[in-house]
C-alpha cells in the first residue's frame, strides 16, 4: 500500500471515532427530543454518515462504506420527510453506530470486526426506508416569488425544507444582511442563532456586497411563525422580504403519513429513561453468561488435570519410548487447553462502551434535576472487560456520576465566580493497563475540600472533634461506611448508598478505587480492575505452614529481606523500599496461625508489596512457592465475613487454597497499628 | 498554480492535497485549505487561485451555495471549479452543472481521475 494510503488510513480511524462519537451523542439528542426533533439535527446526523460513508469509500473500507451508504439513505429519506421517527428507528440508528464502531475498531483489531452482522443490519434497514413513499403533490413552490437563481442554489435537501416550510403554512422570507469581511462569520452565525430560534434558515447564498462596499452579503432563505415585521425586529440591520408563502399559499393535500415530516415527527412515546434497557452490541448469540461460567469451571478443572498428567508423566521416565509418547500428547493438551481458555475469556469479553449510553441519558437526566449544566465525555469505549465486570460496574459508575453531579460541579454562577466554564464537563475514560482496565471520572468541579470532609466526619462521629484531617485521610473518610454528605440531595447522589458502598462493589470485584482531587479544579475518581475475574495469575505463597493465593493484579513486586530489615516506627512494622517506608502485615497474623519464632537477625522473610489504591502494604510470607493460573471459587457464606478472603482455589493435586482479598486485607488490618513484636 | 481545497473531513482533505501533490509533477503546485464554506470565502481575497475543489454537504454554508457565490462574482467567476461529492447525489450534481461549476467528481474515485480532471481545469499537458 502507498505511504500516503497508510498516513490516510491512519488519518481516517482518528476521524471515523470523531464522527461515530458525535453520532453517538447526537443520537441521545435525537432521542430527547422527543416530538420536537429539529431538522438540523436530522441533518447533522445524515450529514457525519455521510463523511463517514465518503471517506470509506475512497479508503477501500468496503464493509463501513456499504453500512454508512445504507445508513445514509435511511437518514436522507428522514430528512426529506418519507420516513417517520420511530422508536424501532432510533434503535436501528443506536445498532448501525454501534455496528460501525465496531467496524472501525475491526480496522486495527479483526476479532470486533467479525461480530457485526452486516446482512440483518442492511435487511432492518431495507424494511425500514420500504415505508410507503410520499406522494407528489404538484410544485408547492409556485405561489412563492422565488427568484432562480436561489431555487437553484439550493440543495435537494434544502428544497425539501422549504418545501416543508410552506406544506406547515409558515411565512417564506429573505433576509439579507452585508457585514464586515473580517468577522462575518461570526456575525452569521449570531444571526441565523437567532432566527433558528423562531423558525429554520432553510439556506444562506453568499453574495458579493449588495452596498457596493468591501463587505459580503447573505441572503438568508427563512421559514419561520413570525411575519415580515417581526423577523425585521430581530434582524435590525437586514432586508427582510416575504416570498408570500404563510397563510396565502395554497394548502396542499396532505396524506396521513405525511402529517409528520421531518420537522414535526410523531413518534411512539418513550419509555421513562430510566428503564431503557442496556442494548448489547453483539449481533450474534446471545448466550447466559451462567452457561460461560460453567465452561470456565471446566477449564479450570482441566488445568488442575494437565497439573496430575504431567506428574504422571514424569514418573514414567524409566519407560523411555511410552513417556516420550506421553508427553507429545500432554505437550499438545497444554496447547490447546491455554487456547480454550483464551477464547473463551474472549467470549466474556464486551467492550465498556456498552454501558455509556446508560451512563449518558442519566447524566441528561440528573443534570436536568439539578439544574446543571453538564457535558459528558466518553472516551475508550472499546476497552474490554469480562461482561459479568461491565455488568456489575453500571451502578458503582452511576454512582460517582450522580456524586460527581451533585457534589463535584458548581452551579453556574460559581463557576463563572471562579472564571469557569458554565458548562460543567464529566470525563469517563477508560484504558486498558496490563492485566487491568483503569476506568478514570473526572469532573472539573470544585474539587474535595478536606476541611468541609473533616466538619462532616466529626459530626456523623466517625473521627473525634480535635483529629487531623489531610487530603489523604479526606479521601478515606468519603469512603467510610455512614459518611454521606449528602443529607440535602440523597435523592440524587444518595439514594441512601453512600461511597462506602460503592468501593465494597468495586472490591467484590477484585478492583480498587483511589480518588484525586484539586480543591477548586476537580476530582478524579480512578477505578482499577482486574480484566477477566474467571481466570487469574496468582502469586501462591507460604505462611504459617499454610499456602495462599495472591491475584498478581494486586502485587506491585516481591523481594527477600532479612528480620534485620524490620523495624517498628509507631508501634508499627515497617521495611524501607527504595526509600520508602512500607508498613508490613504478617499473613500469619492476619488468619491467626502460628508464626514463626524469632530466628534471629539473618533470618529470611519474603515481601509481597501489595497495592489498593494508594496505599501499599508489604505482606511477610515464609516462601513464595510459585506462580499460576487459578479460577477463584466462592466459599459461601460460613467465611464471607473474614475479612481479607476473596474465595478459594484448586491449586492441583487436590490442594485447596484461599485466594487473598488485598483490598479488604488492607482496610482491615492495613490501617491498625499493631503491637510490635516482643523481641529477645 | 493555485488551489483552493473546500472540505470539512479532515482526513479527506488531507488525502486530496496528498494526491493532488502526487500528480502535479509537470506544474509547480500550492494548495490551500479550506475547512469550511466560510473559510473558504475568507481566504478568497488573499489569493489568486487557478482552480477550486469543493465538497456539497458542509455546514454553515454549502458546496453549491459556494459555487453560486463564485459564478456570480465579477472577479471570482472565472475560476474553475470540481464539485466533488459522494455518490447518489444526481440530483445536486446537476445543481452543481446548472451553476456553472466546471467539473464533477463521484467519491469514492481513482486518484488518477482526481488528477486527470484537475489537468483539464488548469489546462496544463
Amino acid at each position: 500500500m502507498a505511504k500516503e494510503d497508510d498516513r490516510a488510513r491512519h488519518d481516517f480511524t482518528g476521524e471515523a471515532e470523531e464522527l461515530l462519537d458525535t453520532l453517538s451523542r447526537d443520537l441521545i439528542d435525537l432521542e430527547a427530543q422527543g416530538q420536537n426533533v429539529r431538522p438540523e439535527l436530522v441533518n447533522k446526523i445524515f450529514r457525519n454518515v455521510h463523511s463517514l460513508k465518503g471517506l470509506a469509500g475512497m479508503l477501500g473500507f468496503s464493509e463501513i462504506s456499504e453500512l454508512s451508504h445504507n445508513l445514509e439513505d435511511m437518514l436522507d429519506k428522514l430528512r426529506m420527510g418519507k420516513i417517520a421517527i420511530t422508536r424501532d428507528l432510533i434503535d436501528l440508528l443506536y445498532d448501525s453506530v454501534d455496528s460501525l464502531n465496531r467496524l472501525v475498531i475491526g480496522i486495527n483489531d479483526e476479532s470486533m470486526a467479525g461480530l457485526v452482522d452486516l446482512t440483518r443490519l442492511a435487511s432492518r434497514i431495507h424494511q425500514a426506508v420500504s415505508a410507503q413513499p410520499q406522494q407528489a403533490v404538484g410544485d408547492p413552490l409556485a405561489g412563492l416569488t422565488l427568484d432562480d437563481h436561489t431555487r437553484k442554489s439550493l440543495t435537494e435537501y434544502e428544497e425539501h425544507r422549504l418545501i416543508e416550510n410552506v406544506r406547515s403554512g409558515k411565512h417564506i422570507l429573505t433576509v439579507e444582511v452585508t457585514f464586515d469581511f473580517a468577522d462575518f462569520d461570526e456575525k452569521l452565525r449570531a444571526l441565523s442563532t437567532s432566527l433558528s430560534e423562531a423558525g429554520e434558515v432553510i439556506s444562506t447564498l453568499p453574495a458579493i456586497d449588495s452596498s457596493g462596499g468591501s463587505g459580503i452579503s447573505f441572503r438568508l432563505l427563512y421559514g419561520s411563525t413570525l411575519n415580515e415585521a417581526a423577523v425585521a425586529a430581530i434582524a435590525p440591520n437586514a432586508k427582510v422580504t416575504s416570498l408570500r408563502g404563510g397563510a396565502r399559499a395554497t394548502p396542499p393535500a396532505i396524506s396521513p403519513a405525511n402529517t409528520q415530516g421531518a420537522g414535526e415527527v410523531a413518534r411512539a412515546p418513550l419509555e421513562p429513561e430510566d428503564d431503557v434497557s442496556l442494548r448489547s452490541v453483539s449481533q450474534t448469540v446471545r448466550v447466559d453468561i451462567s452457561r460461560l461460567d460453567h465452561v470456565m469451571n471446566i477449564v479450570g478443572e482441566l488445568l488442575i488435570e494437565k497439573t496430575g498428567l504431567e506428574a504422571m508423566t514424569r514418573s514414567l521416565s524409566g519407560q523411555r519410548a511410552l513417556s516420550q509418547e506421553l508427553l507429545k500428547i500432554a505437550r499438545n493438551f497444554d496447547r490447546k487447553l491455554s487456547e480454550l481458555q483464551r477464547s473463551v475469556i474472549e467470549i466474556r469479553m464486551v467492550p465498556v462502551g456498552q454501558i455509556y449510553s446508560k451512563l449518558s441519558r442519566t447524566v441528561r437526566k440528573v443534570a436536568r434535576e439539578l439544574n446543571k449544566e453538564i457535558e459528558l465525555v466518553l472516551r475508550g469505549e472499546e476497552t474490554e472487560l469480562d461482561k459479568m465486570m461491565v455488568e456489575e460496574l453500571t451502578d458503582p459508575l452511576m454512582h460517582i456520576i450522580r456524586n460527581a453531579l451533585d457534589h463535584g460541579i458548581e452551579p453556574a454562577e460559581q463557576r463563572a465566580k471562579a472564571g469557569k466554564p458554565p458548562v460543567g464537563r464529566i470525563t469517563l475514560t477508560a484504558y486498558q493497563q496490563g492485566n487491568s482496565v483503569v476506568i478514570d471520572v473526572r469532573d472539573d468541579g470544585r474539587g474535595i475540600d478536606a476541611a468541609k470532609i473533616r466538619e462532616v466526619a466529626v459530626s456523623r462521629g466517625l473521627i473525634g472533634a480535635e483529629e487531623n484531617v489531610d487530603a489523604t485521610r479526606a479521601y478515606d473518610l468519603i469512603f467510610a461506611a455512614g459518611f454521606s454528605t449528602a443529607s440535602e440531595v440523597s435523592e440524587i447522589s444518595g439514594r441512601g448508598v453512600g461511597l462506602d458502598v460503592v468501593k465494597r462493589n468495586i472490591q467484590d470485584l477484585k478492583g480498587n478505587i483511589e480518588v484525586i482531587s484539586t480543591p477548586g479544579q476537580g476530582t478524579t475518581f480512578r477505578i482499577m480492575l482486574p480484566i477477566t475475574l474467571a481466570i487469574i495469575q496468582a502469586l501462591i505463597v507460604r505462611a504459617g505452614d499454610e499456602d495462599f493465593a495472591v491475584p498478581l493484579t494486586s502485587v506491585d513486586e516481591s523481594l527477600r529481606i532479612y528480620s534485620r530489615d524490620i523495624r517498628t516506627v509507631e508501634r508499627r512494622e515497617v521495611f524501607t523500599l527504595r526509600e520508602t517506608t512500607v508498613p508490613l502485615l504478617r499473613l500469619s497474623d492476619a488468619f491467626n496461625l502460628d508464626g514463626r519464632g524469632d530466628e534471629g537477625p539473618d533470618a529470611k522473610w519474603f515481601v509481597v508489596v501489595t497495592r489498593s489504591g494508594e496505599k501499599t502494604v508489604g505482606l511477610l510470607v515464609d516462601r513464595l512457592v510459585r506462580q499460576q493460573e487459578i479460577v477463584i471459587k466462592s466459599i459461601g457464606t460460613k467465611l464471607k465475613s473474614v475479612p481479607g478472603v476473596a474465595g478459594a482455589t484448586e491449586v492441583g493435586e487436590g490442594q485447596i487454597v484461599l485466594v487473598v482479598d488485598v483490598g479488604s486485607l488492607i482496610d482491615h488490618f492495613g490501617g491498625r497499628a499493631r503491637e510490635a513484636r516482643a523481641r529477645g | 498554480m493555485k488551489i483552493l481545497v473546500v472540505e470539512d473531513s479532515p482526513s479527506m482533505r488531507h488525502y486530496l492535497a496528498t494526491i493532488i501533490e502526487g500528480g502535479s509533477e509537470s506544474y509547480d503546485l500550492d494548495i490551500v485549505e479550506a475547512a469550511s464554506g466560510f473559510e473558504a470565502l475568507k481566504t478568497l481575497p488573499h489569493h489568486k487561485f487557478d482552480a477550486i475543489l469543493t465538497d456539497i454537504n458542509m455546514p454553515d454554508i454549502n458546496g453549491l451555495e459556494l459555487v453560486s457565490f463564485l459564478k456570480n462574482h465579477p472577479v471570482y467567476r472565472a475560476i474553475p471549479i470540481m464539485v466533488i461529492s459522494t455518490e447518489g447525489s444526481e440530483e445536486d450534481r446537476r445543481r452543481a452543472a446548472a451553476l456553472g461549476a466546471e467539473e464533477y467528481l463521484v467519491k469514492p474515485f481513482e486518484s488518477s481521475d482526481l488528477v486527470e480532471k484537475l489537468r483539464r481545469l488548469l489546462r496544463v499537458a
